[in-house]
């Protein structure tokens, strides 16, 4: 009787031990839901969805303070995929956040530039070159097309371009399949 | 040793067939149509402008990327456009291309080789005349040469692709045929640039013309024969030394990881015009073929178009559906005002007829059994059909060669092999969009972070400003200095330097 009781006794204790330092050792910094929710987003960081960003986006969304449907550039399968993760209905896009676009990026004419560097400032992912009084260009592959420099500019000089497929872009569609 | 095989494939007799393999010359076309963009890479810059006049194998565009080959004129005259065009593809895109209008002329540019001293010749310096006379894989595939044998120096077998790539092509038979001492001597050229022990040239066991031909040239004992039975899918790279050597070559990985080099016949007659006669690749065999004509080879300038090549044959008044690469792997297309590029080996003109619809998969499993790579192209169909691509990965859709031998047996006619490149072109796009999505998500937090280090230091710098001001002014208060000492002593001395001046 007594054995058991010491036996279980200090296996408890410790497998106690092991498990307070594993809890430790182990621990899951940040949460990782917003982590999984911020994959689906797009990260176009355009701040459509009221937030500073699709990383803030995710944290609101993981607390419950957003709804899944106030990112435009994610589209309709975007917020399917944020319903499904969360596992909630999903919600048509709202349109209030604005209009799914094409992706696409933007360019600056260069020749108008005066070097105001207020794109610069508003650009979230760092994509242009530039500093004061001297021409400002977009570096187009980080270019996430988020639209933030076209406001701030003060002589209209940035413009969209849409991103066509290419012979090395293109994807083939499927046959349709006639079913008899 | 060798099994002269390989599982799957399957047996297609040469639905055309003729009684004798010609190739026909096709006279100068009038206009050339060279489409900038190549198999790899960007596309080429064009180094000549509207309106200038340009010799027969004159470079008309480059590149700067060492994987890719130089653009030459195919015949001389006048540059009259540089824009879009309808190329070959199957996309249906439009892409840059150079019109070149002829002057009936053929005035050719002096460019640079070895002669046939080719021997005394450095092996980088043939490489790079193989570079630059524009020599890529005239197979169907298009991988530049040079990169080819730069990756492959040092390599103990040198297999030479006389297998016609597909059933009813006969461009690679009608070059053996008439040009068997160019192929030998093109052998020669790749041995000593190889240093490769062996030479083995394939040929298809149903091409016995070819074979006694080239047999005839043939004097060299590094170079040997092999005749494989007639097997579609033969003509690949990795099946074809399977057949020959019993070696298999890795998924992903090359033939020069193994020591062999493997080489078209069209491209090794490409190499030896273009070191020996000093003529930079202008020209190729084309087979045209179908219902609608009788089959022939034309040699043809590239950027010829299409309608212009099928016109020198005796093709009917009848509507046509035309096909271009080949009945397995070729594609359909809408319109002959198309150039000829150096990867169309073949033209298909048949009398127009109606697809036969696809059913729904009955699940036969035929085409598991004839895929020649071992792959299961029925799980692979379903995986792609719903656009799964993790699970295509998975049943290893990568090394699909698109032989479309599934699509060929399939009782359903489901045109199997375009999921499969769909799903292909899908898994690239994707993987791009999700490293464009890394880079944006990775730049985002960077900018947080500068943006929160930037105000930090700020505040930290302000900090120890008032910290250094404090302890100065305690400092001279400890002295006895007082700040309206200090001021009056400025003011004293501000007071002095202007009655000096004056």
């Amino acid at each position: 009787m007594i054995e058991s009781v010491v036996i279980f006794s200090g296996l408890t204790l410790v497998l106690g031990l092991i498990l307070g330092y594993a809890a430790i050792r182990f621990k899951v910094k940040g949460n990782p839901l917003v982590d999984q929710i911020d994959s689906i987003l797009p990260q176009t960081q355009c701040g459509q969805c009221d937030f500073a960003g699709c990383r803030p986006y995710a944290e609101a969304l993981a607390k419950g303070e957003a709804q899944i449907n106030q990112c435009p550039p994610g589209g309709q399968e975007g917020a399917d995929a944020l319903a499904e993760l969360l596992n909630i209905e999903t919600l048509a896009l709202n349109e209030e956040h604005g209009e799914s676009n094409a992706r696409h990026v933007v360019y600056v004419d260069e020749k108008l530039c005066i070097g105001c560097t207020l794109c610069i400032q508003a650009c979230p992912v760092d994509a242009f070159v530039g500093a004061s009084k001297v021409m400002t260009t977009v570096i187009e592959e980080e270019c996430t097309g988020c639209d933030l420099c076209i406001p701030v500019c003060p002589v209209d000089c940035i413009y969209v371009r849409e991103i066509n497929p290419t012979l090395l872009t293109f994807v083939p569609t499927i046959p349709g399949e006639a079913h008899v | 040793m060798s099994s002269q095989s390989y599982p799957g494939g399957v047996v297609i007799a040469n639905p055309y067939p003729v009684d004798q393999v010609k190739i026909i010359q096709s006279p100068l076309p009038d206009k050339v149509v060279l489409p900038l963009q190549q198999r790899i890479g960007e596309e080429a810059l064009p180094c000549v402008e509207v309106g200038d006049r340009v010799l027969t194998g004159q470079v008309i565009a480059q590149t700067e990327d060492h994987f890719c080959v130089p653009i030459h004129a195919s015949i001389s005259g006048i540059v009259t456009a540089i824009d879009k065009q309808a190329i070959p593809h199957k996309s249906g895109l439009k892409a840059t291309c150079i019109s070149i209008e002829s002057d009936g002329q053929d005035e050719w540019i002096k460019s640079q080789g070895c002669g046939s001293d080719f021997l005394h010749c450095d092996k980088q310096t043939i490489i790079d005349y193989i570079q630059h006379s524009g020599i890529v894989g005239l197979g169907g595939a298009g991988f530049p040469s040079h990169a080819k044998l730069n990756k492959a120096i040092d390599c103990h077998t040198l297999i030479i692709n006389g297998t016609e790539c597909e059933p009813g092509m006969m461009c690679d038979e009608a070059l053996m045929q008439h040009h068997p001492r160019e192929v030998i001597r093109g052998v020669e050229i790749l041995l000593h640039i190889t240093g490769a022990q062996q030479a083995i040239i394939a040929i298809e066991n149903d091409k016995q013309e070819a074979y006694q031909s080239l047999l005839m040239f043939n004097h060299n004992d590094k170079i040997s024969f092999a005749q494989l039975p007639t097997k579609y899918t033969s003509g690949a790279e990795k099946l074809l030394i399977k057949a020959l050597l019993d070696v298999e070559i890795p998924s992903g990985g090359f033939a020069a990881d193994k020591g062999i080099l493997c080489q078209n016949v069209s491209s090794v007659k490409a190499i030896f015009d273009a070191v020996i006669d000093k003529r930079p690749l202008v020209s190729r065999i084309v087979t045209i073929t179908g219902d609608a004509l009788t089959p022939t080879n034309v040699e043809v300038r590239l950027g010829t178009s299409f309608e212009q090549v099928i016109s020198l044959t005796d093709v009917n008044n009848q509507a046509h559906d035309y096909r271009m690469g080949g009945m397995m792997m070729g594609v359909d297309i809408e319109t002959t005002q198309m150039p000829i590029c150096k990867i169309t080996n073949c033209i298909f003109v048949n009398n127009k007829t109606l697809k036969q619809p696809a059913k729904e998969c009955i699940r036969c499993n035929t085409c598991n059994t004839v895929c020649p790579i071992g792959l299961l192209p029925q799980q692979l169909y379903w995986h792609a059909k719903s656009e799964n691509i993790e699970k295509c990965t998975d049943y290893h859709l990568s090394d699909c060669i698109e032989c479309a031998c599934c699509s060929y047996v399939c009782p359903s006619n489901i045109d199997l092999v375009s999921y499969f490149s769909f799903a292909k072109a899908l898994d690239k796009k994707q993987t791009a969009d999700q490293e464009r999505i890394d880079i944006a998500r990775d730049r985002f937090e960077f900018r947080e972070y500068r943006l929160d280090r930037n105000k930090e230091e700020r505040s930290q710098m302000m900090a120890e400003k008032k910290q250094a001001l404090k302890e100065k002014m305690a400092k001279d208060k400890e002295q006895g200095l007082e700040q309206t000492d200090k001021i009056a002593q400025a003011m004293a001395r501000v007071k002095k330097t202007k009655e000096d001046n004056v």
